[in-house]
């Protein structure tokens, strides 16, 4: 499992018709990851997730899950998989529980231990019949269907949507705790907060192109952030000229303010060396630079 | 003007149906007055006066105008009612299936004004069905070169478009009144086919012609308007009925509480939900029903499987045997002289035997469309429905491979035509027994194994057309028309010298060729209508296989 991706594509494109739904996607999604799949609506995403769980065939391009062809071993990738549609669809007259044990016979070998114990996590009731259910108690159903086989790989579409907040708290702990024992998730999602919070790395889909694929962490170096220092003497702006991601200074009150896009390390070497009383930095906002890659302008980015 | 805009959304939505099914009717009318006109007249001259006004043939008239009586008068009628009580059921109901209501009320328009709206579209449409069948029925006899001197076809239409009216407004009134579009439509269904059925068959029992009075299709069919125009004393009654309806789903409608897209509590619920009996319930309705993929297919068609073998049990085989002794003598004598190509039109049967009779009233007719009713229901809902409703994504995201979806779908086909076969064999069996008739328990075990696999075949149909497009409205219109089309193949060519040899086209043709009621099963029909039946799942495998899922919504 260590040396083999979770989920590959190469050179995977789908059109319908005359559309082109998704263009020539390269993308590697490794074990112990959660990766955040991201894009305006219609950028193609539900239509990649689609083609990785064979609903559609690709028109050109491979796909492949955990070393195994999406297509010709389809059967056998779904035993290692566990999905949540986007859209979450189930059967109105069958309850909570006699869904999940529809799905266990499909699958076998699921633990019933394991099932109520997601189902606590996540606050849902499974005695209800799914017609009666809101649409967050639905999606807890199509949630703890995705992960009660423990899949290796777990590939989700909008997962969150109607959930609320405290239940969408456990459920990003859920996932954190399948990467860390070295699964993969998937996660397509709008919420870019849900995004920023629980992905290692993102990637972003446009109008089908993949524009976009960084960690979340380089992102967040890379984000202009607010970096205050308060100095015991005044200290000359200019100190700052020259330094990496230093983007404006602006003194004022005896406190100096810095449009930062860098890495802190330069930035605290300089301030170090004269009187430095404290120094806030506000957290780096990634919405923005989501925001601007949705935009048209970043397609030539 | 919500008015003008409900009304026109609701025609836009429902036009292609009622065109296409006229169409076909149309089309049917042309093909079977072009037989008729080609059938020797001999036999139709030298008949007794009351026979020719009982077929509806004015004395003046071709008898290729009996086709209007056959087409219209009953398939002709029967479709434009189904299309107009499917649109009444779910005028607010469906609505509320949809979860679509919500948004529509809140407009502001009160639900009186939108069930108007509604009611517009379905007169509008009927009257456009209407108008394209009169237009048919003028066309195809000057096409055909049939004198049609004497005969009403506008009366007819007429007739059938305020029918249909009359199916219309109950269905709407019962859907007004509960919310649930499917209680809407089955029920008005049932009524439809079951005063149909009661009114072909209580004028040939004696004493009993007046029991047909209490079922609505009396007051469209005994009037006989293409002979006779248009009744005006009888039709007022189904004009009466039409406002009453509509009345009822006005005050319907407006005193209850409208429904969410929850589902209702069925028995079951109710027993699992006590703790005397909700271990063995639980059992049967949850961890045994969605043991597998074919017995929960099985499961959710349960209430549908569960009337029609009622029917079939009860009304076409129990009751048949006990009204066979009650047959009207002089119809039982007339029967036995009609010429050979007229026992074609009513499946064959001589009516002087209880065989015959039960050929000509169970199993001719009744018996393949109530199979048919549940296995292209199943067939075409098997995998278009799954993706219509979505569910199909994750049903198929479990390790199960597309091939082994479509069989289990099929084998729950089979199951359930199974249960509705054995329901009508037992029926014939009881109401032998009852009715003194001593009928051969093989035979009639031979005749409900091949009408068991008649509805299998188009079940399949239904289910290859399902895996092929993924949409389940061609799947049911397609697999009924070939259906319709089938059955009129081996009804009509026969009468047609040319043309006779074509009928080896038709399944229906080897259902009751060897004629099974008398002589037992045939081996090579029963073999043949087998074969069809398992390579149309073949062909529903490899087509479903091929192709992407679709997405909807």
């Amino acid at each position: 499992m260590t040396t083999q991706t979770a989920i590959h594509t190469q050179g995977l494109t789908k059109h319908y018709g005359t559309v082109e739904a998704l263009i020539d996607l390269d993308l590697d999604v490794l074990p112990g990851e959660v990766f955040g799949f991201l894009g305006p609506n219609g950028a193609g995403k539900t239509t990649t997730i689609r083609t990785l769980l064979d609903e559609i065939r690709p028109t050109a391009g491979t796909a492949s899950i955990l070393g195994m062809d999406c297509r010709r071993d389809s059967v056998a990738i779904r035993r290692r998989l566990g999905y949540v549609p986007g859209d979450l669809a189930l059967y109105p007259s069958l309850t909570g529980r006699d869904t999940l044990t529809y799905f266990a016979n499909l699958r076998g070998g699921v633990d019933w231990t394991y099932v109520d114990e997601l189902a606590g996590r996540l606050d849902a009731d499974l005695a209800k019949k799914i017609g009666d259910l809101s649409s967050g108690n639905r999606q807890k159903v199509g949630l703890i269907q995705a992960f009660m086989n423990r899949p290796d790989v777990l590939i989700m579409d909008e997962p969150s949507s109607g959930l609320d907040p405290l239940v969408q708290r456990e459920f990003h702990t859920m996932m954190r705790e399948v990467a860390a024992e070295g699964r993969a998730v998937f996660l397509s999602s709008h919420t870019l907060s849900e995004v920023q919070r629980v992905a290692d790395r993102v990637g972003i889909l446009r109008h089908g192109r993949l524009i976009a694929l960084e960690s979340v962490s380089e992102m967040r170096s890379k984000a202009i952030r607010q970096v205050v220092f308060e100095f015991g003497s005044p200290v000359d702006p200019a100190v700052f000229d020259g330094v990496p991601g230093v983007r404006s200074v602006e003194v004022t009150n005896g406190r100096t303010v810095l449009s930062f896009d860098g890495k802190m390390a330069a930035l605290l070497t300089i301030a170090e060396q004269h009187d430095v009383l404290d120094v806030t930095t506000e957290e780096a906002d990634l919405e923005e630079i989501f925001l601007t890659y949705y935009r048209d302008e970043a397609v030539t980015a | 003007m919500i008015f003008a805009t409900v009304t026109t959304k609701t025609i836009r939505d429902r036009w292609e149906g009622w065109l296409i099914a006229t169409v076909v009717m149309g089309l049917m009318l042309w093909w079977v007055m072009s037989i008729y006109s080609q059938i020797d007249l001999s036999f139709y001259t030298s008949m007794p006066q009351v026979f020719r006004s009982m077929m509806n043939i004015s004395s003046e008239a071709d008898v290729g105008s009996l086709a209007y009586g056959v087409m219209y008068a009953s398939y002709g009628a029967l479709t434009l009612a189904a299309l107009a009580l499917a649109m009444g059921g779910a005028s607010i109901a469906g609505e509320e299936r949809d979860g679509t209501i919500g948004l529509l009320l809140a407009n502001p328009k009160s639900r009186t004004r939108v069930l108007a709206s509604k009611a517009a579209a379905l007169v509008l449409l009927a009257g456009f069905g209407a108008l394209v069948l009169w237009a048919a029925a003028r066309i195809v006899p000057a096409a055909v070169g049939v004198r049609i001197g004497g005969m009403h076809p506008g009366a007819l239409i007429f007739e059938m478009f305020v029918n249909a009216l009359f199916y219309g407004f109950l269905a709407m009134a019962i859907g007004a009144w509960t919310g649930r579009a499917s209680l809407a439509t089955g029920a008005t269904t049932g009524v439809m086919v079951l005063s149909w059925i009661a009114v072909g068959m209580f004028p040939v029992i004696k004493g009993w012609a007046g029991v047909a009075k209490a079922f609505p299709w009396y007051y469209y069919d005994a009037g006989k308007p293409a002979l006779n125009g248009v009744d005006w004393g009888r039709l007022s009654v189904l004009l009466g009925g039409i406002v009453v309806f509509a009345a009822v789903a006005v005050v319907g409608v407006n005193r209850r509480d409208l429904r969410g897209q929850s589902v209702g509590a069925t028995v079951f619920d109710r027993l699992r939900s006590n703790p005397a009996t909700k271990k063995f319930a639980d059992r049967l309705a949850g961890s045994a029903r969605v043991s597998r993929i074919w017995v929960k297919t099985v499961s959710e068609h349960q209430g549908l499987v569960i009337v029609v073998s009622y029917i079939m049990f009860l009304g076409m085989g129990v009751l048949i045997g006990l009204l066979y002794g009650l047959i009207d003598q002089a119809v039982q004598k007339f029967a036995g002289q009609l010429p050979k190509t007229l026992l074609a039109m009513v499946g064959n049967g001589d009516m002087r035997t209880p065989e015959g009779f039960f050929q000509v009233e169970t199993f001719s007719m009744t018996a393949p469309i109530a199979l048919m009713v549940v296995t292209v229901v199943m067939g075409a809902r098997a995998l278009a429905g799954e993706e219509g409703r979505r569910t199909m994504g994750l049903l198929l995201a479990n390790p199960v491979p597309r091939s082994k979806v479509v069989i289990e779908k099929a084998l729950a086909m089979v199951v359930n035509a199974v249960l509705v076969g054995f329901a009508t064999f037992a029926g014939v069996v009881v109401g032998s027994w009852l009715g003194r008739l001593g009928m051969d328990i093989g035979d009639i075990a031979a005749t409900s194994a091949l009408a068991t696999l008649l509805g299998l075949v188009f079940g399949g149909l239904a289910l290859a057309l399902s895996g092929g497009t993924g949409r389940t409205t061609i799947a049911v219109y397609v697999t009924s028309g070939v259906a319709l089309a089938a059955y009129l193949l081996n009804s009509f060519l026969p009468l047609s010298a040319t043309l006779a040899g074509w009928v080896r086209w038709s399944p229906f043709y080897y259902y009751l060729r060897g004629d099974p009621l008398n002589r037992g099963m045939d081996w090579g029909s029963c073999a043949l209508l087998a074969g069809l039946f398992v390579g149309l799942v073949a062909l529903a495998v490899v087509l479903f296989r091929r192709r992407d899922l679709r997405q909807v919504g």
